[in-house]
């Protein structure tokens, strides 16, 4: 997969109050959230946003409520007006869009999921689904093909003639999910797409999602609060904290070397071995000397390799990529790997 | 002696007081005093009189007697009137035909087709074989004592205003929800309109319009009755689900896409419960019209009042009972059909 920039976003501000443009100074002086509140009564919603999202791949905005996660992604296809700032998208910039413009990315390019589902009540299953091919101005025989192609590839086989409100709500967002597949966007907005929903079911759908996304490899932007959701589902990952990016870069390597104490906090208390993967940790040298206890693949949690060695610190596995030999890994350096950094 | 006397020749008022003095017709108060034979001053502080125009007018005749404030007010009305009327006039005669047709059209139909028709849209509008078999032994009864005639006047009458009310307050309604000044607007009018008492609804129509006209007591019923609809119409639409909204923005809907697929059918419950609180004020309102001429059960009311003709008058009541019930229940039974679908 190549890496290439489908999104850019550059020095985004976002100030909600009367006169954003003066906070904006304020702000660019340096005055922080809780100051500008007092004495500007302006709220500082982001600040110098920097990210680069790529294309193909899953990346994920996290951060606790308040940390301006949602704000970031309504302005991607501006549901929110940003205050200062660049969001480009294939190299154009979104933010010189007109009306007429900015409806055709919308309709085009960028599909959105939400957290409270936001399906059309009073329209059944199907015609949910094909909400987005509706829009541009075809009829249900038109996109029902459609419709019922993807409402079956989420699960949802034989629902088409049912209404929303007699589905669960895993069921629900399976429509929602289907609604933004029909319309065949490349982007994908998901805004707390799983928040609401229980977490066996949220466990499916994650499952679901990254099923679908090695099939379609969609540009997807996935945001959530949930540090495990987010190291689960995420190529690269964000952290935002009072509107600003604490840490970005590849989630195991966030793990590895978190350098904010507010990130330390936050992955003090999930399973380490669960998520970091063998490729984080590895020796990139392969000794054919050595005798190997096994074969692991990079993609492997440390979880397996745990329960593979059997508890057994004195073992070394070899790790295979595509049947060949890319690096070992010890199982000392597995314990190490273990043990948070804390500072 | 006038009470206030002291008091303008102290403010050194005198001469400009004397100045307004002309020969007015007595007032009626003034007659009796008069008649009385003694002066009004009063003989302790607790008899003061407050200081009303009559009152001022006795110690100084340059102020105005309050019969005048009611005389300017007529004689203002009477002289924009008609100019008013001119245009008026044209623009609510189309009323006076919808109405004078709906009448001719339910009165000149035979029986056997009209009492069929209406129970078909009973079923189409309900899907209730229940409340087809209620409307039905209603309408039955009243055609059975005689009353058919003038209940079928009376419903004319309610689903043209009714009608009307849909047709222009919807939209009203649609463009309170679209704007806050809209709205600041609208509402002090919708205020007032809810809250003048029915009858004096009747008091300027009677000089705008002839008697003869239906469209008289059409506008009645239409200012009194279209409230609910607009209030009704406006708040569903602001009360449409926020997420769905955004969703609707976030997949490229164009404003007129997001009114007809989104805005509308999920305030329509709100609205239908706007219809049927229009359709109620309408038959509170057109029998109360019966004053101005409206034809229908209203009328017999109005005859057993004036002709002390007590049978009349209640049964003529009782036929009002079963119409409202008759509406509200279908209404109801409609509405309750669009909630279903609509639940989330």
């Amino acid at each position: 997969m190549e890496n290439d920039i489908k999104i850019s976003i550059k020095n985004l501000y976002k100030i909600f109050g009367p006169t954003p443009d003066v906070a904006l100074e304020y702000v660019k002086r340096g005055m922080n959230k809780a100051d500008l509140l007092d004495q500007q009564n302006h709220v500082l919603g982001l600040r110098d946003i920097n990210v680069d999202i790529y294309d193909g791949k899953i990346t994920v905005i996290m951060g606790l409520s308040g940390s301006g996660k949602s704000t970031l992604i309504r302005h991607l296809n501006r549901l929110i007006e940003p205050t200062a700032g660049e969001i480009r998208l294939d190299g154009k910039n979104v933010l010189e869009l007109n009306e007429e413009e900015l409806r055709q990315l919308r309709r085009e390019q960028m599909s959105m999921v939400f957290q409270k589902f936001a399906l059309l009540p009073h329209k059944t299953v199907l015609e949910n689904a094909g909400m987005a091919l509706n829009i541009r101005g075809s009829k249900v025989a038109d996109f029902e093909s459609e419709a019922v192609k993807w409402l079956a590839r989420v699960g949802l086989e034989g629902n088409e003639n049912q209404f929303p409100h007699q589905l669960s709500g895993g069921m629900q967002q399976r429509v929602g999910i289907a609604r933004a597949l029909v319309s065949n966007s490349p982007v994908m907005l998901m805004d707390e797409a799983f928040s609401a929903l229980d977490p066996l079911i949220r466990s499916d759908m994650q499952d679901l999602l990254l099923e679908l996304q090695s099939e379609l490899q969609k540009t997807i932007i996935f945001i959530t609060h949930d540090l495990d959701e987010a190291l689960k589902l995420s190529d690269h990952l964000v952290i935002l904290k009072d509107g600003e990016v604490v840490q970005q870069g590849d989630p195991q390597d966030i793990l590895l070397n978190p350098t904010d104490p507010y990130i330390v906090a936050f992955i003090n208390d999930i399973n380490r071995a669960r998520v970091l993967r063998v490729r984080s940790i590895m020796s990139r040298d392969v000794d054919k000397d050595i005798d190997y206890a096994g074969d692991l693949s990079e993609k492997d949690n440390l979880e397996t390799v745990l329960s593979l060695s059997g508890g057994d610190t004195d073992k070394v596995f070899r790790v295979v990529r595509n049947g060949e030999a890319v690096g070992s890994l010890c199982m000392k350096a597995l314990t190490r790997a273990l043990v948070p950094s804390n500072g | 002696m006038a009470t206030y006397d002291s008091l303008f020749s102290a403010l050194g008022l005198k001469d400009w007081c004397a100045k307004g003095k002309e020969d007015g017709p007595m007032s009626m108060a003034d007659l009796l005093a008069k008649a009385k034979g003694k002066d009004a001053e009063p003989e302790s502080l607790w008899d003061v009189p407050f200081p009303s125009l009559d009152t001022l007018n006795d110690s100084c005749a340059a102020f105005p007697q309050s019969r005048e404030l009611t005389k300017g007010l007529e004689e203002g009305f009477l002289a924009v009137k008609d100019n008013l009327s001119l245009v008026l006039d044209p623009l609510t005669q189309p009323l006076s035909w919808a109405l004078d047709g709906a009448l001719y059209g339910m009165l000149n139909t035979p029986w056997w087709i009209v009492i069929p028709i209406m129970l078909a849209v009973v079923f189409l509008v309900t899907k209730s074989w229940k409340l087809v078999l209620f409307v039905g032994v209603s309408i039955c009864l009243l055609a059975f004592i005689d009353y058919y005639e003038y209940a079928m006047q009376t419903l004319a009458i309610i689903f043209v205003c009714a009608f009307l009310c849909v047709l222009f307050g919807v939209p009203i309604g649609i463009a309170m929800s679209r704007s806050n000044t809209m709205e600041r607007l609208t509402i002090p009018v919708l205020d007032m309109l809810q809250t003048l008492p029915p009858f004096v609804y009747l008091i300027p129509l009677t000089f705008l319009f002839s008697v003869t006209e239906s469209k008289l007591y059409g506008i009645a019923i239409i200012l009194y009755a279209i409230v609910p609809v607009v209030r009704l119409t406006n708040l569903g639409i602001r009360l449409v689900d926020k997420d769905v909204i955004e969703a609707a923005d976030a997949f490229g809907m164009t404003p007129r896409q997001k009114l007809y697929k989104v805005q509308i059918p999920l305030a329509l419950p709100n609205i239908m419960a706007g219809v049927n609180q229009t359709i109620m004020m309408s038959l509170a309102m057109v029998v109360i019209a019966s004053l101005v001429s409206a034809p229908g059960l209203g009328v017999l009311v109005l005859r057993g009042i004036r002709n002390l003709e007590l049978g009349v008058g209640l049964v003529a009541g009782l036929g009002i009972v079963i119409l409202a019930v008759v509406l509200d229940r279908v209404t109801k039974a409609s509405l309750a059909r669009i909630n279903a679908t609509q639940k989330q």
